[in-house]
């Protein structure tokens, strides 16, 4: 497989053009203050109503036109780290470059005479630290596609998931994670709905895999890891369930092997409804929103209570490992799947991933990661992880959150709302996050 | 000496072995699952099984039996904890009873397809409501249709001798099903009586190599999809499902020829013989005949031999193998009467009579002649079935011999107690 690179990117919604990241460069880079010569430059947009700001900074990209139009061969990409590096030696300051960019990524740096642009800093550029609002960020997601972009993929090519599933992107990567020695539960709902388990005599998993009843996942899978460890092999047991089986039907069994420590783990895929049965509501589903059987009607408009909250409960089990993710924070989730593995060699493990469906909750698909980023920053679920050890911590906290307007609105679920029922909800953000901040807070007495 | 000989020698000397010693039906069947050796019991307390348990648990406390002991959060989990054990090759083993079966049942009516063999004790309880803790069959009787095997024990010693060869019966090839070893609740469940116990080694030989999921496992060196949908309209769909159900439904028949043979090896390896399908007691002579199932089988036979003391010719049907219905045996033993009195220790809702006597009347269609019958429903919820019952069965049975009408209704034995 080819390879990934990591990239500097820009919420323009949080910039306020302070110039902080400008002077970091500068000071990195030229040991002054100079800004002009900062290889980063944030330009205000004229004529806008409200200012608003854009990004002049080399793109790093996969087929660079500065590359391609430099006529000694001063510029060239770098196969390892992707930054495209300039050659002083060869340059001949023609300045060809500056003219084939589109994003005013190399410019002519006035100190020197010659062009200069951003080589990330060696993979730890000095900009992204100095942004007082976090509108620059180093993505470095790109590792995990290098580490395990050449694993086997352990599902079949062409599950009859939704176009644009987030549940099957994450099924993938967590068991190419988990690996081949796994025996597999997907009970009723999306995963086995889109044919991991299979259909007459077919199979979409390269592993073990098994329907368990809707109830039963987590007992099924305690019989078979303790009979494996009975006989002295190490089988890894994986669960990846719906909301809907976990917190309603299927929590009895949940509830019971954790409570004895069965050594597994137990992935929860949220996607806040029955989705595969048709978008019926759980306990998962959010306050207000609609589902096939919490319609918008003259007498009640979508869900009428607020969502039980599985992992916090999870948390009051004292299970080896809990945590929460999100695909739109991957190398979190690769982080947090990492301790789960091996939390699930001595006990039981919880990971709970919220995972929009672009279905059920009405949004275009193109949208996947942007519905599950915009729940994180709006606090309206929280990533955090827990041990007995360490207690409970967030892994990405969101100290200024976004209005939860910015969430609801971008799906249809939520269309209905009533000014009262958004307040409702805005209410219950912050005090979710107020109580789950407590619980960080006495990390370390219980 | 001839083999016949040697065999009757070597029965002999396996039964000389056996320590005699004194044991209620559900200490039995908890040493009956010891000698079997699992790997794995789940549990979960319910009266009248609970002390099963707690023998499990002792047993296994004490290092007098090597397996894995879950206490799982309910019986549901309790067998669902089984069906991954016995997937990943673990021989298994569980108990319970009434309600406990009921919230068990999601899981205990997938366990026959999956043909897992799983050996589950019901220490017969009646249904609830009214509410009530005692013994009868109403709750071994309302799964008789999920496609488990059910064996009726009469008494302590069988219980014990029945759970070694329901694991038997279970793992062969030709049977791959779950049992259930139906033990009546109150009555042998804490009935104490004599029983010997059969040496180790001899039923390590009589089980032999244990081979648990050969044919379906979860296993990443034998990497296989366990259930995928199957069925529907479509492809191979309709030919597929019934080609399962088929295979369930020869299993079910096989384990008749199957049951037989393990019966005869435990008799010729251990020395004890029990009827396998359905017992005849002073049958060849009789007239008309009374039909029993589990403990009640006691009281029924002396009150026959009072009777046939008395001059009235009347034998006894006992059925130890209720599923699969065993419509063969059950023939030729009705052959051979002209009335019958079927007594049942529980309902059938649905005939207004009980429930093996419901069975019954399709045995006797086949017989292909006319055999007035009629049924009898006693000893629920604990109730007693005594000889005085059983002498009213008889003589209301004879009854039928002199042409008068059979009822429609049932007879309640425990009506006016």
């Amino acid at each position: 497989m080819g390879r990934a690179y990591s990239t500097i990117a820009f919420d323009p919604a949080k910039c306020d053009g302070c110039g902080d990241c400008m002077t970091a460069c500068a000071q990195a880079k030229t040991g002054t203050d100079d800004i002009a010569r900062s290889r980063i430059q944030i330009y205000g947009r004229d004529g806008a109503a409200d200012k608003t700001f854009e990004l002049a900074l080399c793109r790093q990209c996969a087929d660079p036109k500065c590359v391609t139009v430099c006529p000694a061969g001063a510029l060239d990409k770098d196969g390892t780290s992707g930054v495209i590096g300039w050659d002083a030696s060869k340059c001949v300051d023609c300045l060809l470059c500056t003219v084939g960019c589109a994003y005013a990524g190399i410019a002519l740096d006035e100190g020197t005479g010659h062009v200069a642009k951003c080589d990330t800093c060696d993979g730890n550029p000095a900009c992204v630290p100095a942004c007082p609002k976090g509108a620059l960020k180093h993505i470095t997601t790109a590792n995990i596609y290098n580490e395990v972009g050449d694993w086997e993929d352990l599902f079949a090519p062409g599950l009859a998931g939704c176009q644009g599933c987030n549940t099957e992107l994450l099924m993938r990567h967590t068991l190419r994670r988990v690996g081949p020695d796994t025996v597999l539960a997907t009970p009723p709902g999306c995963v086995p709905g889109m044919g991991s388990v299979g259909f007459n005599g077919t199979t979409g998993t390269k592993v073990p895999v098994f329907h368990p009843l809707l109830t039963n996942t987590a007992a099924m899978l305690a019989g078979i890891k303790r009979q494996y460890k009975r006989v002295g092999r190490d089988v890894q047991a994986l669960a990846i369930a719906g909301d809907g089986g976990a917190s309603d039907v299927g929590f009895q069994s949940l509830s019971g092997a954790a409570e004895r420590g069965e050594q597994m783990l137990f992935m929860v895929v949220d996607n806040e409804g029955y989705m595969n049965t048709g978008m019926q509501r759980s306990s998962c589903t959010p306050y207000g929103a609609w589902t096939s059987t919490t319609p918008v009607g003259e007498a009640t408009r979508g869900k009428t209570q607020d969502a039980k909250n599985l992992p916090l409960i999870m948390v009051n089990h004292r299970c080896a490992y809990v945590a929460t993710a999100s695909t739109a924070y991957m190398e979190d989730l690769y982080d947090k799947l990492d301790k789960a593995i091996a939390a699930s060699k001595t006990g039981f493990a919880y990971l709970h991933v919220y995972s929009p469906c672009t279905t059920g909750w009405r949004f275009p698909s193109n949208l996947n990661m942007e519905v599950a980023r915009k729940a994180v920053e709006t606090n309206f679920v929280m990533l955090w992880e827990y041990t007995p050890q360490a207690g409970l911590h967030f892994t990405k906290p969101v100290d200024d959150p976004l209005p939860v307007t910015d969430y609801l609105k971008a799906m249809g679920r939520f269309r209905h709302l009533s000014p009262e029922q958004v307040e409702h909800i805005q209410k219950k953000v912050v005090e979710n996050q107020k109580f789950v901040e407590r619980m960080t807070e006495h990390a370390h007495v219980g | 000496m001839t083999t016949a000989t040697l065999e009757k020698a070597a029965a002999a000397e396996a039964q000389r072995k056996q320590k005699v010693i004194l044991a209620e039906g559900n200490e039995a069947a908890a040493l009956g699952v010891a000698l079997a050796r699992p790997d794995m019991v789940s549990v979960y307390p319910i009266t009248p099984q609970s002390s099963l348990v707690e023998h499990l648990a002792k047993l296994i406390a004490d290092g007098r039996m090597d397996a894995d002991i879950v206490d799982a959060e309910g019986e549901h989990s309790v067998l669902s904890v089984l069906q991954g054990g016995a997937l990943a090759g673990a021989r298994t083993y569980t108990a319970t009873c009434g309600p406990g079966l009921a919230f068990m049942f999601e899981p205990y009516f997938r366990t026959p397809g999956m043909r897992l063999p799983i050996v589950l004790t019901i220490v017969t309880r009646d249904g609830i409501t009214p509410q009530s803790v005692w013994g009868g069959h109403q709750d071994a009787m309302t799964v008789r249709e999920a496609g488990w095997i059910q064996v009726y024990c009469e008494s302590v010693q069988e219980v014990l001798d029945t759970t070694v060869m329901a694991f038997k019966i279970a793992e062969h090839h030709d049977v791959m099903l779950p049992v259930n070893v139906c033990l009546d609740g109150n009555y042998l469940s804490y009935g104490a009586s004599r029983v010997e116990m059969p040496d180790q080694a001899d039923v390590d030989e009589f089980m032999g190599e244990k081979d648990v999921n050969w044919h379906v496992a979860l296993d990443p060196l034998r990497p296989m999809a366990v259930d995928p949908l199957t069925g529907g309209t479509t492809g191979k769909g309709p030919q597929t499902f019934v080609r399962y159900r088929k295979g369930q439904c020869a299993g079910m028949q096989n384990a008749l020829r199957v049951i037989e043979e393990v019966h005869a090896d435990w008799a010729k390896r251990i020395g004890r013989s029990f009827a396998p399908l359905v017992e005849e007691y002073r049958l060849d002579d009789a007239e008309f005949a009374i039909m029993t199932l589990g403990s009640m089988s006691g009281a029924a036979k002396d009150a026959v031999d009072e009777a046939r003391d008395a001059g009235r010719k009347v034998g006894l049907i006992k059925i130890k193998t209720f599923s699969p219905f065993p419509v063969e045996a059950l023939m030729k033993a009705l052959g051979k009467v002209k009335a019958l009195g079927v007594i049942d220790r529980s309902v059938g809702f649905r005939w207004n009579c009980g429930p093996m006597y419901q069975e019954t009347l399709g045995v006797l269609y086949r017989l292909g002649r006319f055999i007035p019958s009629m049924s009898f429903i006693g000893g629920l919820a604990g109730a007693d079935i005594t000889i005085p019952h059983v002498h009213r069965v008889i003589a209301e049975t004879e009854a039928l011999l002199n042409g008068t009408a059979a009822p429609t209704e049932p007879v309640w034995l425990n009506e006016k107690d």
